[in-house]
């Protein structure tokens, strides 16, 4: 079991790719559920498997699980995963306060900057799936909602995706390339202002021309935002902030991840977010039982498995200030072949504390 | 010297490539006609600092003492890949600053398509290129981005070179593009686990530059534990369950890899904390 604090409304799972990190939001949200609250679970690229276990749909919408997975009736699960670019669109929209005409809209949607946002820019991925959040947990409509982040490169990047994109519609940059009708004298004078001409060649030598004009274009189509666009960010910010937020690292048991889970935790910590929960995710059970009857190879791995098991007790204890922050806890390991509701939720219960 | 070669690894996250990449230098940098040799990582933040207590990683080369004197390791960020190549071409660090270092420039070499990926390939072939900045490596071991994320890496040159097709930058984005359809210059590593997702992404993976780029990866199937019956047969009822079942998986992605016939090697899984004897134990899998 998971201890979360009565008051928390918001739970953002983060942690490095291969750990096993959506299917822990699943299941912390099915035990939750399980416990008595309405909770709303969102992913963004479960495997095949975990949603066919789960019964959800790639659609982007809130899908009721309540019933499917067989849950006692206090609780309630509702699962969404966030369709990246319908999300964005629907920031886009939000944020022009509907100001856009639907023309207008295609015009944008069509854009060359417009589809490198919404697609792969690193960092606009994390931005929606916050964006997303922030509404839900606006809604009111859930006790809690669990977040499996993006798989960044770095759990840091998650964090820093809404002042990346925010950077970005600065006003410095923006007011550049606005107004294409008297681009040709505001653009260049304030560039001849700067007294850096040639910036605009090397840029263009370094993303061509059309780029530029489809940039100027971009930011036409998008004045308004903005204003909106900062609150966004600023929303987003506080949500991340809250004392009502608690984040989880999920990491595994595996020499490479010991100093990486110590770091990325001070961090994060440093940082002053609020993390309150380590899952240890992936622990063999047989290792502990010892047995004579071992063969040598298997006794090779149960000595590799409590010994990384305690190394990695030890970097996450040998700081007391750190130790007193983080509750710590071990998952058992799920056989892919046993993913269902009714497994994850009996694997929610075996969640124990390490410390 | 001989022409310098470009080993990118790469996999689903979690699956064990930044250990094979550096096993892999490590295994190059011991042979007699072979070095020095290059680990370059793709980071903002360094996964080698801590795992191969190596303190003074950067983006300047500095040699891995503790495996062989040999083997230097780098970090690579695309701005510093960029920032070195326009210095290069522009010599003077104030003009460098005037182009680079302002507001517009920063957001756009943020946002331009493949920018990014374009500087890391251009700073990764320019040995074999003649072209910007060179280095004195007779090979390098890049630890590269996962799957999806490397493949849009892969496209950049050619997709840059169709935006832009004439002048310097088309040029060489063409070139990077040759480079890295040329098995003599380049090859890819894909790593995989034997479970399912990441079999099936290597699988996907491989046929996707295959066709693409008529790339022929090699594939190393990676953590194999390699049991045997006897190994597990007088374990109680629930852990011969949980042993068979993992005998069972490694057998199903050794069919799975074959059906594809995809060649590949087995790489076990081997129960050592110490990371230093790790990637040397690791290395005699590549001899």
């Amino acid at each position: 079991m998971i201890e979360l604090k009565s008051l928390t409304k918001t739970l953002i799972c983060i942690g490095p790719g291969g750990v096993g990190k959506t299917t822990m939001a699943a299941t912390i949200a099915i035990g939750k559920a399980h416990e008595g609250k309405k909770v709303l679970v969102l992913t963004i690229d479960p495997s095949l498997r975990l949603a066919q276990a789960l019964g959800i749909k790639p659609d982007g919408h809130v899908h009721n699980l309540t019933s499917q997975t067989m849950l006692a009736q206090k609780g309630s699960l509702f699962a969404c995963v966030i369709q990246h670019e319908i999300a964005f669109h629907e920031f886009i929209i939000q944020a022009s306060s509907n100001k856009l005409a639907t023309h207008d809209i295609d015009k944008l949607t069509q854009n060359k900057l417009y589809k490198q946002l919404s697609t792969k820019l690193s960092g606009s991925q994390e931005f929606t799936s916050l964006f997303k959040l922030n509404s839900y947990v606006q809604s009111g409509l859930y006790d809690l909602v669990i977040l499996d982040t993006p798989p960044a490169q770095h759990t840091w990047q998650f964090l820093k995706a809404p002042e990346k994109l925010s950077q970005l519609f600065n006003e410095g940059v923006a007011s550049w390339f606005r107004n294409p009708a008297q681009a040709d004298i505001g653009f260049f004078k304030k560039i001849l202002n700067i007294g850096t001409t040639q910036v605009l060649k090397a840029l263009e030598t370094l993303t061509g021309a059309d780029f530029i004009k489809e940039l100027s274009l971009f930011f036409s189509a998008v004045q308004n935002w903005q204003a909106p666009l900062e609150k966004q960010v600023l929303d987003c910010h506080r949500l991340l902030a809250s004392p009502t937020t608690e984040f989880a690292l999920i990491t595994m048991l595996d020499q490479s991840r010991i100093t990486e889970c110590q770091k990325i935790s001070q961090e994060i910590l440093q940082e002053g977010y609020h993390l309150t929960t380590v899952v240890i995710n992936k622990v063999p059970q047989w290792f502990k039982n010892s047995r004579a009857s071992y063969s040598q190879k298997i006794q090779r791995l149960s000595d590799y498995y409590q010994k990384t098991e305690s190394l990695f007790m030890q970097s996450l204890t040998s700081d007391a200030g750190f130790k007193n922050q983080l509750k710590i806890y071990k998952c058992p390991e799920v056989s892919q072949n046993q993913l269902h509701a009714k497994k994850l939720s009996e694997i929610y219960f075996q969640i124990s504390r390490f410390n | 010297m001989a022409t310098q070669k470009i080993h990118f690894f790469t996999g689903k996250g979690g699956v064990g490539k930044s250990l094979l990449a550096a096993s892999y230098a490590y295994a190059i940098a011991k042979k007699i006609d072979r070095g020095p040799v290059l680990l370059a990582e793709l980071t903002e933040r360094s996964f080698y600092r801590d795992f191969l207590s190596h303190k003074n990683i950067g983006y300047k080369p500095s040699v891995l003492q503790n495996l062989s004197k040999n083997l230097s390791i780098s970090q690579w960020s695309a701005a510093d890949c960029l920032k070195e190549y326009a210095m290069h071409l522009l010599k003077i660090e104030s003009l460098y600053k005037i182009f680079f270092e302002n507001p517009i420039s920063k957001s756009l070499i943020q946002v331009a398509p493949g920018l990014q990926e374009l500087a890391i390939l251009g700073k990764a072939t320019s040995g074999q290129r003649k072209h910007g900045p060179q280095m004195p490596f007779s090979d390098i071991a890049i630890d590269a981005f996962a799957t999806g994320h490397f493949i849009n890496m892969l496209r950049a040159p050619k997709a840059m070179s169709e935006i832009i097709s004439v002048g310097p930058m088309g040029e060489q984005s063409r070139s990077i593009d040759r480079c890295l359809r040329d098995a003599s210059l380049c090859q890819v590593h894909i790593v995989t686990n034997a479970e399912e997702l990441p079999i099936s992404e290597a699988i996907e993976l491989y046929f996707e530059l295959k066709k693409e780029f008529g790339i022929r990866s090699s594939v190393y199937l990676n953590k194999l534990l390699n049991l045997d019956d006897l190994d597990f047969k007088n374990l109680p009822e629930d852990e011969q369950k949980y042993f068979s079942e993992i005998a069972e998986n490694e057998q199903i992605s050794i069919q799975k890899l074959a059906a594809e016939n995809i060649d590949f090697k087995k790489i076990l899984f081997i129960p050592e904390t110490d990371t230093v004897k790790l990637v040397e134990s690791l290395s005699k899998f590549y001899d």
